[in-house]
């Protein structure tokens, strides 16, 4: 008598390892990632040694190198950047502005806006920097 | 004779649609973060102003000028001094009087990079007090 072998089962791949991994990788980019508003423009900020974190939030005012304007990632004139602000001061007086000028901006060009968006009643004006090496 | 039911089997669930969704939701992430590590210097501050009140001190904390051309060269006193030069300068005059003021003149043709620098310069010195300034046209 001729006895047939059953038929091999595949063993069944356990895609719970996968899971895991993919998970474990999309809690760290939830974590480490920032949603923010980038400038429609090309924006370098300039280089320093002596600045500390920047905490997030606020509205970020882009300035790029020839002096357009995005108020948090939209473009907009002077006159409508100033607007907003003003605004957005009005119903919170504590906003954090960071300006995000360009390296190669002019300063009559961020000094002026400074000082205006000082002058409207904000307390906390940070002019964004990138690291320099230690 | 009796008939014992077959048993029924768990309804299965399928894993993969929930992979599917985890890796369509990292790879979004993936794409669409930018990785950006930044900086602050605070430009305006709130604090109670603390000029010198009498003449006295107004002789003992008379503020050093400091002048960035539309180049971006620093300018102390007249001369030009470069980056690091200026950083020592500093450094000696803090060491005579801690309580100096610096003021920083930047013409309105000089870059950020220019005002950022010696804002850096004034800061590794050790001077605590620094303002900037600003010549407007009058109407």
């Amino acid at each position: 008598m001729k006895l047939a072998r059953p038929p091999k089962r595949a063993a069944p791949e356990t895609i719970v390892a996968l899971i895991d991994v993919v998970f474990f990788l999309l809690v760290f980019f939830l974590l480490v990632g920032r949603m923010d508003a980038t400038a429609p423009f090309d924006v370098t900020p300039p280089i320093a040694f002596e600045g500390t974190d920047m905490p997030g939030g606020g509205a970020t005012l882009a300035v790029s190198a020839d002096g357009q304007l995005a108020l948090d990632g939209t473009e907009r004139t002077r006159d409508g950047v100033i607007e907003m602000l003003g605004e957005r001061l009005a119903a919170d007086p504590g906003l954090r502005i960071r300006i995000n000028a360009h390296a190669g901006a002019a300063l009559n060009t961020v000094l002026p806006l400074a000082a205006e968006i000082e002058g409207m009643g904000a307390q906390d004006v940070v002019l964004v920097v990138t690291p320099g090496a230690p | 004779m009796q008939i014992t039911r077959t048993k029924r089997h768990g309804v299965v669930v399928s894993l993969v649609a929930m992979v599917d969704v985890l890796m369509i939701m990292l790879v979004f992430f993936m794409v669409t973060s930018t990785y950006l590590d930044l900086d602050m210097i605070p430009v305006a501050e709130t604090g109670e102003d603390t000029s010198p009140q009498t003449a006295t001190d107004a002789e003992a904390t008379r503020p050093i000028m400091l002048r960035i051309g539309a180049d971006g060269r620093s300018y102390l006193g007249g001369r030009a001094v470069s980056v690091a030069g200026l950083s020592e300068q500093l450094s000696d005059i803090v060491r005579h009087n801690p309580a100096v003021e610096v003021l920083v003149l930047p013409s309105g043709q000089a870059d950020v990079q220019a005002l950022v620098s010696v804002m850096d310069s004034i800061t590794q010195s050790g001077v605590t007090r620094m303002r900037i300034i600003r010549l407007e046209a009058r109407p």
